[in-house]
């Protein structure tokens, strides 16, 4: 569990086991976080895909996220603002800040916990500050401390951190998560760390996600994101492959664009080769 | 043991009240006492198919609110004494329907030894439909032979397996069966209309039954009758089989071909 030096209460002799001593113990630890990465500064572009590829419900059960500003184009503003005649060109020391404000109330509409921002100006770290929002720093390695803790100790011990980024945390074996009913359309089943098996149907208008793979010994007629952590060598399997939509780790096809004959309502595996998501039949 | 059926489909104008005064009918028929309850706060249909409209006093709304007593706002079918219908009101809307009065009525209503309480929803996902489906032991989804009705089909099997009381509180899961209703085979084999076959395999529910689109169905709502009274039509016939099926009689599905090919059945001795 990436325990570093930063533990305050262990004893000279580097016996932890030894004696706990006080009512907490405060220790560096590591934690997985979800990442937002933005690509753009405009938070009605940003609201308007988040509304059409995410939806309103998410429900993404209180999970942290962190937001990282880092891919935000930042135009020069002067030369992106036209500026008219004869009037003061306004913010010309910086690009404008992004609505952190906003994005906070966006991702907690579905159900999103924001913990802190990275890649942030200072502009926008005193908004993120009043939003009770932490600062994390250069790297994408954050401390979930308590939101306003985040004064300079914290800083120093996401440092440490970083040194110590070898020590993986083992992967704990996650349980499979195994739907055994039809997923009708309106219906939205996550597998979170792990693999997503259906038995039944997956209906027009149903999402099924997983962070791992998902195998459907059905028809697949709804939406299949697997990888949704970014696990590139995550697949979809179906015996019957009819989707709305199929994405692994992000990379997605829609319907718009026909499945092949080849694939289009036979036993069919969909991943990942490179950037391209590849649809094969399986032998049947 | 009462039983508490909602007849339901998500979509508007398929024949969920059509459904649910004939269906009622037919269990008063079986000599099943029998409750219809009109959930369409708002909108309330009901009264007018089952051609009770003049006799309504009170509603489901009054007796939720407790201002008055069950009894008064039952209304007691001219032709059949098993049969009861609570009206909805039309002046209230959908969130006077309160969980807690809903429940109170049904087992009012289970205490008073009904057979079988047939709610009939309103169209949507919404307060009315949710309240309509929630305490159901067992439900009718209707479904017209076209892809938009069935979608919101789909939708409605979603709720009723994961909305209803039965599902929340992890028991056995609510019975569905799937009625077709409008049902033309012409327009079938012309491929204007979901083939049963279609129709099964994008829902994976058990039929109950195919009610034929009939000119008869408006006429007897028009007459303020249920349809299952009109003698010798289609749809009298296809509801009472729905019944029987419903009651677990096997009856096997009949005014699913289409009228071409049963003359040329009968011209060739065929059944």
């Amino acid at each position: 569990m990436g325990e570093s030096k930063a533990d305050l209460t262990r004893e000279s002799g580097g016996r932890k086991s030894a004696s706990r001593t006080g009512t907490f113990e405060l220790k560096s630890r590591r934690f997985s976080l979800l990442g937002l990465m933005l690509h753009s500064a405009d938070m009605a572009e940003v609201t308007a895909d988040w509304a059409a590829r995410i939806g309103q419900g998410g429900g993404f059960e209180h999970e942290p996220v962190v937001i990282d500003l880092s891919q935000v184009p930042r135009a020069a503003a002067p030369a992106a603002a036209p500026v008219v005649e004869g009037q003061a060109p306004l913010a010309l020391d910086g690009p404008a800040p992004i609505d952190l404000k906003a994005l906070v109330d966006l991702l907690h509409a579905s159900q999103l916990q924001p913990v802190a921002v990275a890649g942030a100006t200072p502009e926008e770290l005193a908004l993120a500050h009043e939003l009770g929002l932490a600062d994390a720093a250069e790297e994408p390695v954050v401390e979930r401390a308590a939101p306003g803790a985040a004064t300079e100790t914290v800083r120093e011990v996401v440092r440490e951190i970083t040194v110590e980024k070898i020590i993986e945390k083992p992967a704990a074996p996650v349980p499979t998560l195994i739907v055994d009913k039809p997923l009708r359309s309106g219906q939205q089943v996550y597998a979170k760390g792990g693999d997503l098996v259906v038995l039944a149907v997956v209906s027009h208008g149903a999402e099924v996600i997983a962070d791992g793979s998902i195998h459907i010994y059905a028809p697949l007629r709804g939406k299949a994101i697997a990888g949704a952590r970014g696990d590139t060598t995550a697949r979809i399997y179906t015996q019957s492959l009819e989707a709305e939509l199929l994405a692994v780790a992000g990379i997605y096809r829609t319907a718009e664009n026909p499945l092949p004959a080849d694939v289009a309502g036979k036993p069919a595996q969909v991943y990942l080769q490179g950037e391209k998501l590849l649809l094969q039949p399986l032998p049947t | 043991m009462t039983k508490i059926v909602v007849v339901t489909s998500g979509k508007g104008g398929v024949g969920k009240t059509t459904t649910s005064a004939s269906f009622a009918t037919g269990l008063a028929m079986r000599g099943l006492k029998t409750c219809v309850i009109d959930f369409d706060v708002g909108l309330r249909n009901l009264d007018l198919i089952m051609g009770v409209e003049r006799r309504v006093v009170y509603d489901l709304i009054n007796v939720i609110n407790d201002e008055i007593k069950l009894t008064q706002a039952l209304i007691k079918d001219k032709q059949l004494d098993k049969l009861f219908i609570l009206a909805a009101s039309q002046t209230r809307d959908k969130d006077a329907l309160k969980q807690e009065g809903v429940e109170r009525v049904l087992n009012e209503l289970k205490a008073m030894e009904f057979d079988y309480i047939v709610c009939d929803s309103p169209a949507g996902i919404e307060t009315g439909a949710l309240m309509a489906m929630h305490y159901a032991d067992e439900a009718l989804v209707v479904t017209n032979p076209e892809v938009s009705s069935v979608r919101d089909s789909d939708r409605i099997l979603g709720m009723l397996s994961s909305k209803t009381k039965r599902a929340i509180e992890g028991g056995e899961p609510v019975k569905e069966h799937l009625l077709i209703t409008r049902y033309n085979p012409n327009r079938v084999e012309g491929g204007q209309m979901l083939s049963l076959d279609d129709i099964h395999e994008i829902l994976r529910t058990p039929l109950i039954g195919v009610i034929p689109e009939s000119e008869s169905v408006l006429q007897a709502s028009n007459q303020g009758t249920p349809a299952i009274h009109l003698q010798e039509t289609d749809v009298s016939e296809a509801y009472k089989d729905v019944v029987a099926r419903f009651l677990g009689e096997d009856k096997p599905m009949r005014f699913t071909e289409a009228v071409k090919q049963s003359w040329f059945k009968r011209v060739f001795g065929g059944k």
